[in-house]
């Protein structure tokens, strides 16, 4: 059931209207029941991969809360020992659980990968598995692994209650594409009662309305002239550099336009959600880009991956050894840089089983790490060339270099394989013809006709122009939402009517799109 | 806490690290700078900093990170 449908929308208000109905206490339980039926909708099988995550996670989170509280009873005398014995026993239970559920999606999504592998090397002819890809598959799995590893090191005491547990990991708003949340966060608003309130459900019913207007006036506009430029790239080599531009603006409609609809249904249950976007592009390094681009992916790799690679025992050896080798200030920053570069391999593997995913995370890893191991450098540059960080030439500047940098890497995202990535980038600077963009031929709809072409172009460009000016006012500081709320109710509905139009008007009508990118993680 | 400020003026220079209360919740502190603190930090008060103690309690202000370095070094 996609986001994007009348079914998912008659589904919510029906759940709505329930959950504000039936008595406060069972309002969770009415979350949960919606929740397996979302996903069983998509298929009965599937939901025994949500459940196998849902039973092994709360069964290694009671049993780890369960050691450490004996422990801290049975204070015996040989303390050091049990202590040792106590660590062994946890470690057992996380590594098991880990190895079981990052084992689970591990085989589901990247076995092909592993097989077209070993075919290439051996000359063998292995066939393909035809696994099942269950839905959401990532980004339950990091949310319950996220939940596993805050037990392990006793940020929080686990769940008692396995249905509860159950509705933390299956809440159907987020489910399809995160945001990932974390327990500490989400948990408690799950199982609070919630009064309806109209302000609230205004706001929520804003957001979602915003989130379809990225998602069928950006996102599904661009789409069309992106697929054609990237499915046929041998045809239309002059418009590589237009082809990556309509991807940033079709990518960015579409998950942040998604995440929108998601907070904003989540809203109408008074649940709150992390944001996963803060006008990525505004960023000024690419750093900066992965603060402000899917976040709570970005933090969940900084707490569960980068940290504790870079704080173990062998970063810290090589970082000894980098100190005596480098030097004070190159040594320490070395140890970071290769636990940088380690993490966005693995955001890199996260968004596919491909080649062209490995090469997108570790170019985004190696900038970072370059930046970092360069940091003092750029300092000493700037003052020798009396740059100053706050002026507003240099902040454009910073600006557009990030925005080229990110979308150098969207060609290894989008393309189908590393050849077709590196023949279109080369195309980018060596050609640039717009004939094809303009009369047509590049759509993939049936109506190729010159009109229709100009026509989505315009709109395109008038709904990149109604983000950019939000987004520019966010980063400025500006809550556009609270602005809006706060202004009498004709001007409101005013708002609100134009959006609702403008979605049929001019977006591409749902069954002609091909659903949320980020849905097929 | 004199050693330990001129440490944080060492990796990140120009901060008002004795008045300053938001290190991490204002982004002036980001990752690369929360990893050299902890690496120097294990070094000059010879302790061990695990993942744990990377939450932003613990490094907002120099005061916290110097309440940290006291509860590490009794451990």
């Amino acid at each position: 059931m996609s986001l994007i449908s009348m079914k998912f929308l008659l589904f919510v208000l029906i759940a709505v209207i329930g959950y504000y109905s039936i008595p406060k206490k069972f309002q969770w339980v009415w979350l949960l029941i919606l929740s397996y039926i979302y996903y069983a909708s998509s298929g009965i099988k599937i939901v025994f991969f949500i459940l196998f995550s849902t039973i092994t996670t709360y069964t290694a989170g009671i049993l780890l809360h369960k050691i450490s509280t004996c422990h801290a009873e049975n204070q015996d005398t040989n303390r050091s020992f049990r202590k040792q014995q106590i660590i062994s026993q946890k470690r057992l239970i996380v590594v098991t659980t880990l190895i079981l559920n990052f084992g689970m999606l591990g085989i589901l999504k990247y076995t092909n990968f592993v097989i077209d592998i070993f075919n290439h090397i051996s000359g063998n002819q292995i066939t393909f598995f035809n696994f099942l890809l269950p839905l959401g598959i990532s980004f339950y799995t990091f949310q319950s692994m996220g939940y596993l590893l805050d037990v392990y090191w006793e940020r929080y005491k686990p769940e008692f209650n396995f249905f509860r547990f159950a509705l933390f990991v299956s809440f159907f708003p987020q489910i399809l594409q995160g945001p990932i949340s974390r327990f500490d966060h989400l948990a408690h608003q799950l199982f609070e009662q919630h009064t309806f309130n109209w302000a609230q459900a205004e706001v929520a019913v804003q957001r979602i309305l915003w989130g379809f207007f990225k998602k069928m006036v950006l996102a599904d506009n661009a789409a069309m002239f992106v697929d054609g430029i990237f499915n046929r790239y041998q045809e239309f080599p002059g418009l590589s550099i237009i082809a990556v531009l309509g991807y940033s603006i079709q990518l960015y409609g579409d998950f942040s336009g998604g995440i929108d609809v998601v907070i904003g249904i989540a809203g109408l249950f008074g649940i709150t959600l992390k944001e996963n976007f803060k006008q990525p592009f505004f960023a000024r390094s690419i750093s900066d880009f992965w603060h402000r681009w899917h976040i709570t992916l970005g933090t969940w790799m900084k707490d569960y991956i980068f940290y504790p690679i870079s704080l173990s025992k062998g970063m810290s050896r090589f970082g000894k050894f980098a100190k005596k080798t480098f030097g004070k200030k190159v040594g320490r920053t070395l140890p970071i840089c290769a636990a940088n570069i380690v993490v966005f391999l693995v955001v890199g593997i996260w968004h596919g089983a491909a080649w062209k995913f490995i090469i997108y995370g570790l170019y985004n890893g190696l900038i970072i790490a370059f930046s970092g191991l360069m940091a003092a450098n750029y300092q000493k540059w700037k003052k020798a060339c009396h740059i100053n960080d706050k002026s507003k030439l240099w902040i454009v500047f910073q600006i557009v270099r990030t925005f080229i940098l990110v979308n150098i890497s969207w060609f290894f995202d989008r393309a189908d394989s590393v050849r077709q990535a590196l023949i279109m980038m080369k195309n980018a600077v060596t050609h640039f013809e717009i004939t094809s963009l303009l009369n047509g031929s590049i759509l993939e709809t049936g109506k190729s006709v010159q009109n229709f072409s100009i026509i989505i172009l315009i709109i395109l460009l008038f709904g990149c122009a109604i983000v950019f000016m939000v987004s520019f006012i966010q980063e400025n500081k500006i809550a556009v939402q609270q602005v809006l709320i706060s202004r009498p109710v004709m001007i409101r509905w005013a708002v609100y009517l134009m959006l609702l139009f403008a979605l049929p008007i001019l977006g591409q009508p749902p069954t002609s799109s091909g659903g949320f990118i980020y849905a097929q993680f | 806490m004199k050693q330990l400020l001129e440490i944080l003026e060492d990796i990140q220079p120009g901060v008002d690290y004795e008045n300053c209360t938001t290190l991490i919740d204002d982004g002036v502190l980001d990752s690369f700078a929360i990893l050299s603190i902890v690496s120097e930090l294990e070094e000059e008060f010879d302790i061990s900093i695990t993942p744990v103690e990377i939450i932003p309690d613990n490094f907002n202000s120099a005061k916290a990170l110097w309440d940290m370095v006291q509860r590490l070094k009794e451990a």
